[in-house]
């Protein structure tokens, strides 16, 4: 499947703007499944200069600040990407979790140190009794990993209500918990909170997500906003495997990933700190148009 | 005449170490260690009476210099951390010289441990260390980690606590390297020890502090990007809300580096550069003082509002040279300590010079075992610290049951560290009689080349008890001085640069952050604001008593009109027909001048006075200083009965005295760069404000001016000598206006303060290839012309007979340009360090 891609980002200020920092997270890994063919970040006003890097996670990450006063400022990423379908491991033939906690403890190689890493708290998933409790329900003794992480992602989505006034970026899984609503990013935060609670190791990923139009209709531009769930690691064998809670769906060729790391402050797309400005108002759009005719199938699509 | 017996005079008779430790001082046997002997000699020749006042004589400078301030005066007159004791640590330089080997050692594998964590973590992949304590530790910096290192250097400064053991053998207790602080205490307990004791200091061949220091300083020269001759390095601080600030300033004053917080810098184009009068400049160096984490609001904490926006990304590139490096922090938590043997072995194949406490990390399953059946005998830490942030705080972890304890651990073992509870040497501690106390030694070490030099002395701790040093350290024990007693005479060494270079002359001052200006300014405002309540009140409380009284009831008005103008005194105290139902006016003005509760009482006024003199104290000269303080102690009401109006009198009269100090100092003694210039200009726009404010309330409502009022407006405005030697006892209004308002001779003019405001304008950085004048130039030329062009005698005669327009108006329009004067000045020159923020996070939906 090939998509282009095109996320917009623009702020207004109310008053002039002398100076901007921004650190934005907005590249398409390249991945086994997924091949970023071309990326390019375009910023109003030009900066003095635009610095990429890879972060801890291995994510693209650019760099650049603003020094002339600007009453707005627009970042337009725009990509060419391919994902194609992995084949998919049957979950019953997935280790039990026990196994993989224990590996995760006691292994020290390259592969299960990384994932080692995104077994503990994080500054945007702070764990609590309560977790441990809602996750056992599903995660009974010597099952399969991947049978109970798909049971936990279908109980979320169906337990949980989607709404996205309810929360904010800033709004802790206990709350998220306690309330049963949220958005994308807080249920993907819930979850990965469940399994580290349990031991085992998840990382957020943001990303995008296609949306399938209804039959006969164009669609639409920009009703996009950018995505996010969570990666599951299974054990040395079948490695790491991607829900989405708010999908309710393991994911395949609508998904794509764009940054991974503990939670969402490790890969916001677009973090800036500015000098000034007074009010400011921030409008985004985002645009996954597949490059190719779309085979007819089923819509899973929820991205709101 | 006879000398008292030894024994009475003697300050260290019936000094009794505790049973079963080392004793600092003493052998088993009673008689003195080789070290103390001639120390103690010398004491005991003294004698207790010298001793004690010699005691004394130091305590007042403390107290005199302000080293008895821990940081900025809030909360006020909080202790120094560490109280300074007279008698100092000894320790010969045979033995420091082992000390020194091993902890050249333990810095210098902290560092190959930081260096590793933050590249290519072989110590997790081997399992040295568990990943899990890098992995969840709070100071792990993941943005700064990378693969390839540029620099080889993490801990350019290590502090470490040290003990001795009954044995006599030292342990390392804790490991400091986020940012070794105490390095300035050390320094100001050698400075007041060595005075105490001039001779003996000479006789017993004490090592020097300063190599370390010039150690300190070219290790920062090196740290320049493109190995830049001299370099700009600034001593970065948390400010001074941090317990840190008094040495952070002393350091930076001692160094001579810029003192700054985080909203002094600023990044453009990936450097780092230095917000001042004259623009951004470039800075090379930082010596960082504050917390990784809080040094960049961009990448490493989004909610830290004293941090630099994008130092991550300049450090990264190589554009500014961080000591500690930004991260250093991580290994300074205990439970890194109960590691250290085996990451010794692994990274430099060898044992420990120096054996660290035995430490366990509850982490591990059978070191969190050992730990719960030990509980009574260990000490529990926080297994992560962030410097200077103790949560939950060792002491309150420790003064939990044991059983509460034991749970709390297995709910999150991991979160828990523990230590062996160390029984500490002995030493003793003057308190007006010798006692015995515990010793520990914080000792520091600064790179150099390719090793590390040891400072040749430290800060010595005291504690009556053996609590952990965090909880005693906040108890307010005391400090020693440490004396490295060397067997040879030991060189004299200075911190000024070596002869020989000539360096090119200077004339700058350019270079005062923007902040400093703003709080200099200010500080010249509050001065004047002062000096002017002081006068006012003094001649209102001169009349509302004594012998003048006859005449007071034409001149209290006057003074009860300007002082409720200034806020003094309730408003209603103005007007004629409203006063007769307020409270007696003196009864309600002694209360009033010490109401800490209105802002704008006098006690306010030099509480805000004393606050920024605190903040740009190290702008300022220590005698300048020195005043500062003694007005803030000075101005107390009695202590004990009711305040009356001649205390009043007594406290304004000191006040004025003290005020004039500050001046003179100032005059003679400040060197004319730009906080001069910013300290004249406060105290210029706020006098012009003060005359405008007399000549307003003492003749504005009146055509016909009683003569008594003539002479307390001089008087107010301290120019009634001047008046009577021109013009006797003769008082008319013309010729009061003209010296308080038009005579360019008189410094206590209208116009005169003009003048200087023009002056100094005039000088302040600009671009001066820009045609036409900058909107202050402008202001201040309309102000000093508006007065010159004034006819003083036909203003008067006019007001005279009945027309006050033309002094209104005049009055009217210097009140309303004199503020946008001031506005002018700080807009262009002193809020362009207006905080950033963050832009709003984008949240995924």
């Amino acid at each position: 499947m090939k998509y282009k891609i095109t996320h917009t980002t623009k702020y207004a200020y109310s008053q002039a703007v002398p100076v901007c920092h921004n650190l934005v997270h907005l590249a398409p890994r390249v991945l086994p499944g997924q091949r970023c063919k071309e990326f390019q970040l375009l910023v109003h006003p030009e900066p003095f200069s635009i610095a990429h890097r890879k972060d801890y996670f291995g994510n693209d990450v650019s760099y650049f600040t603003i020094d002339q006063a600007h009453l707005g400022l627009s970042v337009t990423a725009t990509s060419q990407v391919e994902v194609t379908a992995a084949s998919q491991i049957a979950a019953a033939e997935t280790p039990p979790w026990e196994s993989v906690v224990q590996q995760l403890q006691e292994k020290h190689t390259a592969g299960v140190l990384d994932a080692y890493q995104f077994t503990f708290d994080s500054p945007g998933v702070k764990l609590f009794p309560e977790l441990i409790e809602y996750a056992k329900v599903s995660f009974q003794e010597n099952r399969p990993i991947l049978e109970a992480v798909l049971e936990l992602t279908t109980r979320i989505n169906t337990e949980f209500k989607y709404d996205s006034r309810a929360t904010n970026v800033n709004t802790e899984i206990s709350e998220v918990f306690e309330k049963k609503h949220g958005v994308c990013q807080d249920f993907a935060h819930f979850q990965i909170g469940c399994l580290r609670a349990l031991g085992l190791a998840a990382r957020y990923v943001s990303g995008y997500l296609r949306t399938n139009p209804p039959p006969g209709k164009p669609r639409l531009v920009g009703a996009d906003a950018s995505h996010a769930w969570l990666s599951v690691y299974c054990g040395e064998k079948a490695g790491w495997i991607d829900v989405d809670p708010t999908n309710n769906v393991q994911t395949s060729v609508d998904h794509i990933t764009v940054a991974w790391g503990r939670d969402y402050y490790d890969v916001c797309p677009i973090q800036g700190t500015i000098v000034g400005g007074g009010e400011h108002r921030m409008t985004v759009s985002v645009d996954v148009a597949p490059e190719e005719p779309q085979p007819a199938a089923p819509a899973t699509g929820d991205a709101k | 005449m006879s000398t008292p017996p030894l024994s009475v005079n003697n300050i260290f008779q019936g000094y009794t170490p505790p049973e079963g430790v080392y004793d600092e001082f003493l052998l088993d046997s009673g008689q003195p260690r080789p070290q103390s002997k001639q120390f103690l000699d010398t004491v005991v020749k003294i004698g207790r009476e010298e001793f004690e006042h010699r005691w004394q004589q130091a305590q007042r400078t403390v107290q005199a210099n302000d080293f008895a301030y821990s940081g900025v005066i809030t909360p006020k007159n909080q202790p120094r951390p560490w109280e300074l004791d007279a008698i100092p640590f000894l320790i010969s330089s045979a033995e420091w010289k082992t000390v020194s080997k091993a902890l050249k050692q333990r810095a210098h594998l902290l560092n190959l441990i930081l260096k590793d964590l933050y590249g290519k973590q072989t110590l997790l992949k081997q399992g040295d260390l568990p990943a899990e304590l890098v992995y969840s530790h709070p100071g792990f910096l993941r943005g700064y980690h990378r693969d390839q290192l540029r620099n080889d250097c993490f801990l350019h400064f290590y502090a470490a606590d040290l003990a001795r053991s009954p044995n006599g053998n030292w342990w390392v207790l804790a490991d400091r390297t986020e940012a070794a602080s105490g390095i300035g205490f050390a320094l100001e307990n050698r400075i007041l020890t060595s005075r105490m004791f001039p001779e003996l200091f000479h006789q017993c061949n004490v090592e020097r502090l300063a190599p370390f220091f010039i150690a300190a300083q070219e290790s920062l020269r090196k740290l320049a990007p493109q190995s830049l001759e001299n370099p700009r390095v600034v001593l970065l601080s948390h400010g001074p809300t941090s317990p840190n600030y008094f040495e952070d300033a002393y350091l930076a004053r001692y160094l001579g580096y810029t003192l700054v917080e985080g909203g002094d810098l600023a990044v453009r184009k990936n450097q780092v550069m230095l917000k001042t009068l004259g623009g951004l400049i470039p800075v090379d160096v930082i010596f960082r003082r504050q917390n990784s984490r809080d040094c960049d609001s961009l990448e490493l904490n989004a909610s830290s509002r004293i941090g630099v926006s994008g130092l991550t990304q300049a450090a990264r590139s190589g554009q500014v040279g961080i000591a500690n490096a930004l991260g250093s922090g991580l290994v300074e938590s205990a439970a890194f300590m109960a590691f250290m043997p085996r990451l010794c072995k692994s990274l430099l194949g060898t044992e420990l010079l120096m054996p660290g406490v035995a430490s366990w990390w509850c982490g591990v399953p059978d070191q969190l075992n050992y730990v719960l059946k030990n509980l009574e005998k260990l000490t529990i830490y926080p297994t992560f610290r962030i410097r200077g942030r103790d949560n939950p705080s060792v002491e309150s972890l420790n003064q939990m049951s044991p059983k509460k304890l034991a749970e709390l651990i297995r709910s999150k073992p991991s979160d828990f560290a523990a230590q062996e509870k160390v029984i500490r040497s002995s030493m003793p501690v003057w308190r007006g009689q010798i006692q015995p106390a515990h010793l520990s030694l914080r000792a520091y070490a600064v790179i150099s080349g390719d090793s590390y030099t040891v400072m040749q002395g430290a800060l010595a701790r005291t504690s009556p008890n053996l609590d952990p040093l965090e909880v005693s350290i906040r108890k307010g024990e005391g400090s020693k001085d440490a004396w490295i007693l060397s067997d040879q005479p030991v060189e004299h060494v200075t911190l000024l640069k070596e002869q020989g270079r000539t360096i090119s002359l200077k004339r700058s001052g350019s270079e005062l952050p923007s902040r400093a200006a703003d709080n200099i300014f200010w500080l010249g405002r509050q001065l004047e604001r002062a000096e002017a309540l002081a006068r006012l009140l003094r001649s209102a409380v001169n009349r509302l008593s004594g012998e003048t009284r006859s005449t007071s009831d034409l001149e209290v008005p006057v003074l009860l009109r300007c002082l409720a103008d200034q806020g003094q005194i309730e408003p209603g105290y103005a007007i004629d027909k409203m006063r007769h139902q307020l409270p007696a006016i003196e009864h309600v003005l002694p209360t009033a001048v010490f109401d800490k509760s209105q802002s704008t009482s006098l006690r306010s006024i030099v509480d805000e006075l004393f606050r920024l003199g605190s903040i740009v104290r190290d702008r300022i000269s220590l005698d300048t200083w020195r005043i500062i303080r003694r007005i803030d102690k000075g101005f107390q009401p009695p202590r004990y009965g009711t305040t009356n109006l001649s205390d009043v009198l007594t406290i304004t009269d000191d006040l004025i005295t003290e005020l004039a100090a500050f001046s003179g100092i100032v005059m003679e003694s400040m060197t004319r760069t730009q906080a001069f210039r910013f300290l004249e200009l406060g105290r210029r726009v706020e006098r012009s404000l003060q005359i405008i404010s007399l000549v307003k309330n003492s003749f504005v409502p009146m055509p016909e001016v009683p003569s008594p009022i003539f002479e307390t407006v001089l008087e107010v405005a301290d120019s009634l000598m001047t008046y009577r030697s021109r013009y006797l006892s003769n008082l008319q209004l013309g010729a009061v206006l003209d010296l308080v308002l038009t005579d360019e001779t008189n410094p206590r003019s209208l116009v005169f303060q003009f003048m200087q405001l023009a002056k100094h304008v005039e000088r302040l950085p600009r671009n001066r290839e820009l045609p036409g004048y900058t909107s202050e130039q402008r202001l201040v030329m309309t102000l000093l012309h508006s007065v010159r062009m004034l006819d003083i005698q036909e203003t008067a005669e006019t007001h005279c007979l009945g027309d006050y327009e033309p002094l209104e108006k005049l009055i009217e329009t210097w009140d309303y340009q004199l503020p946008k004067l001031s506005e002018a000045i700080s807009h262009r020159y002193l809020v362009h360090a207006v905080p950033s923020h963050q832009l709003s996070d984008i949240s995924p939906q």
